[in-house]
C-alpha cells in the first residue's frame, strides 16, 4: 500500500472508532442498565414544568429579540473583563479598539430601539 | 485567591506591543466598514424615507472602497500586517477588486427587484456590504482565526438574506438549509483547524507550512488537513457536498442568489487557495489526491444534473457546481507547477473573475426575463429574440463563455486551467484534464439549450410585448458583457506572481 493511501486510511479508522466508540458506549449502557419503561419517561423534558400544549405551540416573537440582545451585550462583557484587567499594558491603542468595537454594538442598540423593537406593547 | 493569583502572575508576564497599523491597506476594509456604520444611520434616521436612497448609497460605499484597492494595486508593493496574519498583495488586490465590484453589480441586480417586492430594502443592503466586507478580510487573511472571523462575516448575512421573502415557504426553505449546512460545514472546518493549531502550535499560515515541513507527516495532519478543506467545500458547494445549493439558490431572491453563486462561493475558494498553498506546501500528497476526486466528481455529477433540470435557476445553480469543479481543478497539481503553486492560484483566481462576470450577467438577463415571463422556466425563454434581442444576444454571450467557446471570457478561463493541468507533465493532471474536457463538451448541451430556446422556439403563451428592462440592470448588463468580452479578446487579466512572496519569504 502507498504512502498516501496509508494516511487514508486513517481518515477511515478514524472515522470507524468514532463510530464504534459511541455504539459501544450505547451498547454496554443497554446490557447494564434496568429497563423500566414508564410513561413518565416518554414525555417531553422542559426544565421540570409539565409540559403544556402541543410541541407546535406559538411563543412571542418578542423574547426571541430580547434573546438576541441579551447575547450581543453579554458577548461584550466576555471581551471587555479580560481586557479591562490588563489596559495599562495596551494603553492607547487599546482604549481605541474598544471604543470602535462598543460604538458598533451601540450603533445595533440604536438601531433596534428606533425601529422599535424594544417596546413591548 | 490562589488562582486568580495565578493568572494574575502568568498575564503580567506576556508584554505587549501595540501594532502599527499600515492605514493605507487597511484603507478598503476600513472605508466599507465606515461607510456601512454611515448606511446604517441614514436608515436609523430617515426610516421609511430613506428606503430608497440605499441601493445608491451602497453601491457608493462599494465603488469608494475600490478606489483604495487601485492605488495599493498601482503602489505594488506586498504589506503584511500583524505578523504575517494579514497580507495585502496583489493576489489578495485583484480578489478585493472582484468582491467590491462583484458587490456593486449585485447592487444593480436587486434596486428593481426589491423595490417592486414588499421587501426591508435598507436592511438587505446593510447586510450585503457586511457581507462584502467579511469577503474583502477574506482576501487577506493568512491566519486561521482571521479566516474564521472573515467566513463568518460573510455568511451569517447571506443566511439572513436567502431568506429575504419572507412570507414565501421555498425562501424559508432555502434560507434554513443555507444556514444548517453552512454551520455544519463550520464545525467541520473549526474541528481541522483546532487539529491543524494541535500540530503546528501556531494559527499563522505561514508558520503552520514550516512546522509541518520539519515536523514531517503526521495521521493527525491528514486528519487536520481534510477537514479544514471539507470545511471550504460546502462553501463553494463541491460534490459530495453541493446538496444545499440547488434549493438555497431556487428560494433565494434571485440578485441574492446571484451573490451566492459568485461572491460567496468565490470566497469560498479564495480561502482554500490561500490554506492550501500557504499552509499545504509540502503536504501535497495528502492534498492532491483529495483535491483530484472532488475536483472530477464536482465537474461530472454537477454537469450530469444540470442536464435535467428544466428551472433555470437550478440549471445555473448545478452549472455553478460543475463550474467550481474547474476553477478547483488545479489545486489537484499545485506542487508540480511553477512557483510553488502560484501558477495555479493564478488561474484560480483569472477563473472567478471571468466567472463572476459571465456568471452574474446570466442572472441579469434571468431577473429582466422574469419581469416579464414571471417564471423560472427553461421554455419560458422561447421566442425572446423576437421581443427583446438585445437580452438575447446578452444571455448568448454570456452562455457561450460559460461554455468555454472563444472569444468569450470562460474561453480563456477554461485554457489557463487546462494548460496549468498539462504544465503539471503527471499522469494525474493528464487524466483530470481529460475528465474536464469531456465535461466541457457535456456542459456545452445544456448551455446551447438555452440559446436554442432563445433563438429558435416560439413564444410558449403568443405574448410577444416588450420586456421593460430598468435602467440598473442594463447598467449590470454592460458591466458584465464588456467585462465577458474584453476578458476573453484581449485576455487582460491581472497579474498575481507575487503571491506568497511574503507568507513563505519566496
Amino acid at each position: 500500500m502507498s504512502d498516501f493511501l496509508r494516511q487514508y486510511l486513517l481518515v477511515i479508522l478514524f472515522a470507524l472508532l468514532a463510530v464504534g466508540v459511541v455504539g459501544a458506549f450505547i451498547g454496554l449502557a443497554s446490557l447494564l442498565r434496568p429497563n423500566r419503561p414508564s410513561k413518565g419517561k416518554l414525555e417531553n423534558y422542559e426544565s421540570g414544568v409539565d409540559p403544556v400544549g402541543s410541541g407546535w405551540s406559538q411563543s412571542q416573537i418578542r423574547y426571541y429579540i430580547f434573546a438576541l440582545l441579551f447575547v450581543m451585550f453579554d458577548v461584550e462583557a466576555v471581551f471587555i473583563f479580560p481586557w479591562a484587567t490588563r489596559l495599562e499594558e495596551y494603553g492607547y491603542f487599546g482604549l481605541l479598539e474598544m471604543v470602535i468595537f462598543i460604538a458598533i454594538l451601540t450603533l445595533g442598540l440604536g438601531y433596534a430601539w428606533r425601529k422599535g423593537v424594544l417596546r413591548w406593547a | 485567591m490562589t488562582l486568580a493569583f495565578l493568572a494574575q502572575q502568568t498575564i503580567e508576564r506576556i508584554p505587549f506591543d501595540s501594532p502599527t497599523i499600515d492605514w493605507h491597506a487597511f484603507a478598503p476594509e476600513a472605508i466599507l466598514l465606515a461607510w456601512t456604520c454611515l448606511v446604517v444611520v441614514v436608515d436609523m434616521v430617515g426610516l421609511e424615507r430613506a428606503r430608497r436612497f440605499m441601493p445608491g448609497l451602497t453601491g457608493v460605499g462599494f465603488l469608494l472602497a475600490t478606489i483604495p484597492v487601485l492605488t495599493l494595486w498601482n503602489d505594488g508593493a506586498t504589506r503584511s500586517l500583524f505578523e504575517g496574519a494579514y497580507v495585502v498583495d496583489r493576489y489578495a488586490l485583484a480578489l478585493k477588486g472582484l468582491f467590491l465590484i462583484s458587490g456593486y453589480v449585485v447592487v444593480l441586480l436587486s434596486t428593481q427587484y426589491m423595490a417592486d417586492g414588499d421587501y426591508y430594502d435598507s436592511e438587505y443592503y446593510i447586510l450585503l456590504a457586511s457581507s462584502v466586507l467579511g469577503m474583502t478580510v477574506m482576501a487577506s487573511a493568512r491566519d486561521l482565526i482571521t479566516i474564521f472571523v472573515a467566513l463568518e462575516l460573510l455568511s451569517i448575512p447571506a443566511y439572513l438574506l436567502a431568506a429575504w421573502r419572507k412570507r414565501d415557504l421555498k425562501s424559508n426553505e432555502a434560507g434554513l438549509k443555507y444556514m444548517l449546512m453552512g454551520i455544519f460545514a463550520s464545525a467541520i472546518m473549526l474541528y481541522g483547524m483546532s487539529l491543524l493549531y494541535g500540530v503546528a502550535g501556531d494559527t499563522r499560515l505561514s508558520v503552520i507550512a514550516e512546522k509541518l515541513t520539519s515536523e514531517g507527516t503526521k495521521p493527525l495532519l491528514t486528519l487536520a488537513a481534510l477537514f479544514t478543506i471539507i470545511g471550504f467545500a460546502f462553501k463553494v458547494s463541491a460534490v459530495p457536498f453541493h446538496t444545499w445549493a440547488p434549493d438555497t439558490y431556487e428560494g433565494a431572491p434571485t440578485p441574492l442568489t446571484a451573490f451566492l453563486a459568485v461572491a460567496s462561493k468565490a470566497a469560498g475558494f479564495v480561502a482554500m487557495v490561500t490554506i492550501i498553498t500557504t499552509a499545504f506546501p509540502g503536504q501535497a500528497d495528502v492534498v492532491e489526491p483529495f483535491m483530484w476526486v472532488l475536483s472530477a466528481l464536482t465537474m461530472s455529477i454537477g454537469n450530469l444534473i444540470a442536464m435535467r433540470q428544466t428551472n433555470i435557476v437550478r440549471m445555473l445553480a448545478y452549472s455553478g457546481v460543475a463550474q467550481a469543479g474547474y476553477i478547483m481543478a488545479p489545486l489537484a497539481v499545485y506542487s508540480q507547477t511553477g512557483q510553488n503553486g502560484v501558477s495555479a492560484a493564478s488561474a484560480i483566481v483569472n477563473y472567478l473573475i471571468i466567472y463572476s462576470a459571465m456568471n452574474l450577467g446570466a442572472f441579469a438577463v434571468v431577473i429582466a426575463a422574469a419581469r416579464k415571463t414571471r417564471s423560472g422556466e427553461i421554455s419560458s425563454f422561447g421566442g425572446m429574440l423576437n421581443y427583446a434581442p438585445g437580452l438575447t444576444t446578452a444571455m448568448t454571450v454570456f452562455l457561450f463563455s460559460l461554455a468555454g467557446i472563444p472569444p468569450m471570457g470562460g474561453w480563456l478561463a477554461k485554457w489557463q486551467v487546462f494548460s496549468v493541468l498539462l504544465q503539471s507533465e503527471s499522469t494525474w493532471g493528464t487524466t483530470l484534464a481529460l475528465v474536464a474536457a469531456v465535461n466541457t463538451v457535456l456542459a456545452a448541451f445544456y448551455y446551447l439549450n438555452v440559446a436554442k430556446q432563445m433563438w429558435f422556439m416560439p413564444a410558449p403563451d403568443g405574448d410577444t410585448s416588450r420586456v421593460r428592462v430598468p435602467p440598473s440592470l442594463v447598467a449590470a448588463l454592460a458591466i458584465t458583457v464588456i467585462a465577458t468580452l474584453l476578458s476573453g479578446v484581449t485576455g487582460l487579466v491581472p497579474d498575481i506572481t507575487d503571491f506568497g512572496s511574503i507568507a513563505l519569504g519566496r
